[in-house]
């Protein structure tokens, strides 16, 4: 892979995913893109990108868009979010609600782990939830909806008892139950696509998604987030994620590690 | 503040040395056991804070080693994950009745080591 490959390269995650591509990702790429080369049909990874430059197939882009963003994920990962969102978003925006419905989006979902977390304290707690979650790359969701984890992944931030209680062995691999799977619907999403209006969603969980993202998109995602959550709803980001000069629609919550709500500006606005 | 301590409960000195270097690696100030009736021994002068605990051992294995640390005075403060092969549903419940605060499947990195010492409130 040449500097000016990358270069191309960087400028096709950020305009299509605006997802920021940083140099020292350099080698990283070139080894990620070896098993998409093989799979597409190509020689080298060389081969491919040459294909890709001179005729750009929106499908071997989107392979090799895919395959370059950051699919991390784990089980209740950071642990307090979880935990916020069982024992108090849950119970306190069911009660406002029709039959205790309460709508959550987890937002750039990757293998589906986030998704499942929540469905698993949701379900623990009793509550009545809608779980949508989407992602950028199909095949992450893909196996997202599968539900199945290695030992590895299935243990990464799982403890046993929530292991047997949720999922059973399939071979050598975990398969979220029945009851687990019908909690969780998953799709396809770009978040910089144009939001559809629908219903809204009471709770947004878009973690380690913006901190990924090119600045100067993370603003027009950000007004999109703030378009599909209802004025009473939370936004939950990364433990380490700020919103600081990105947008006016949220403000922090104070003592809430990641958790923003509507700011009046937007909410004066909207009335 | 004095260090925090782990007794590592295997009888394969390889899984002892790679726990030990994960457990480390944490912070912990690690000892060693190769079997249940030598762990017996250790807790009965030192409880240490967590017990990472193999199932299957000579002289005694992991279970009888937790039913038998459970009973004794203090017994019940150290978390104890076992850590073993055995990936049957029913052992690893089996495991957790006994007294088990998680229960890890063998092969683990530190990852998952450290997450699961995380969620039983060990770091």
């Amino acid at each position: 892979m040449t500097q000016d490959d990358f270069v191309r390269l960087q400028t096709l995650l950020a305009s299509r995913a605006g997802f920021r591509l940083s140099r020292e990702r350099i080698h990283l790429a070139a080894h990620r893109l070896g098993p998409v080369a093989r799979r597409e049909g190509f020689d080298t990874v060389d081969a491919m990108l040459a294909a890709l430059w001179s005729k750009p197939v929106a499908s071997l882009a989107w392979a090799v868009i895919e395959a370059l963003l950051n699919p991390e994920t784990w089980f209740r990962r950071d642990r307090g979010p979880f935990d916020t969102f069982a024992r108090e978003l849950l119970p306190a925006i069911g009660r406002v609600r029709p039959d205790g419905l309460v709508r959550v989006w987890s937002a750039g979902c990757s293998t589906g782990q986030e998704a499942w977390s929540l469905a698993m304290g949701a379900l623990e707690a009793g509550a009545n939830v809608e779980i949508h979650a989407t992602d950028l790359c199909q095949r992450a969701v893909d196996k997202a909806r599968l539900g199945v984890f290695t030992g590895f992944e299935i243990q990464r931030g799982l403890s046993a008892a929530s292991m047997l209680r949720w999922f059973e062995p399939v071979e050598d691999q975990w398969m979220a139950r029945r009851e687990l799977a019908q909690a969780v619907r998953f799709s396809r999403a770009n978040l910089l696509d144009e939001p559809v209006d629908g219903p809204r969603f009471d709770i947004i969980f878009c973690r380690n998604v913006l901190s990924d993202m090119e600045p100067v998109r993370r603003g027009a995602v950000i007004d999109a987030l703030e378009r599909r959550l209802v004025d009473d709803g939370c936004l939950i980001l990364g433990a380490d994620e700020r919103l600081d000069g990105d947008t006016v629609a949220f403000r922090a919550v104070n003592g809430r590690q990641g958790l923003f709500v509507k700011a009046a500006a937007v909410l004066s606005r909207a009335a | 503040m004095d260090a925090r301590t782990c007794l590592i409960v295997d009888d394969s000195r390889i899984i002892r040395k790679v726990a030990r270097r994960i457990v480390e690696g944490l912070g912990f100030e690690v000892d060693e056991a190769g079997d249940g009736v030598e762990a017996l021994t250790y807790c009965a002068s030192v409880m240490p804070e967590i017990i990472l605990l193999d199932w299957n051992m000579p002289v005694m294995d992991g279970l009888t080693f937790l039913r038998r640390l459970r009973a004794q005075p203090g017994g019940e403060r150290p978390k104890v994950l076992f850590c073993t092969i055995e990936t049957h549903p029913e052992r690893i419940a089996e495991a957790l009745s006994a007294g088990a605060d998680d229960y890890v499947m063998k092969p683990f990195d530190g990852e998952i080591l450290s997450s699961k010492l995380t969620e039983v409130g060990a770091v």
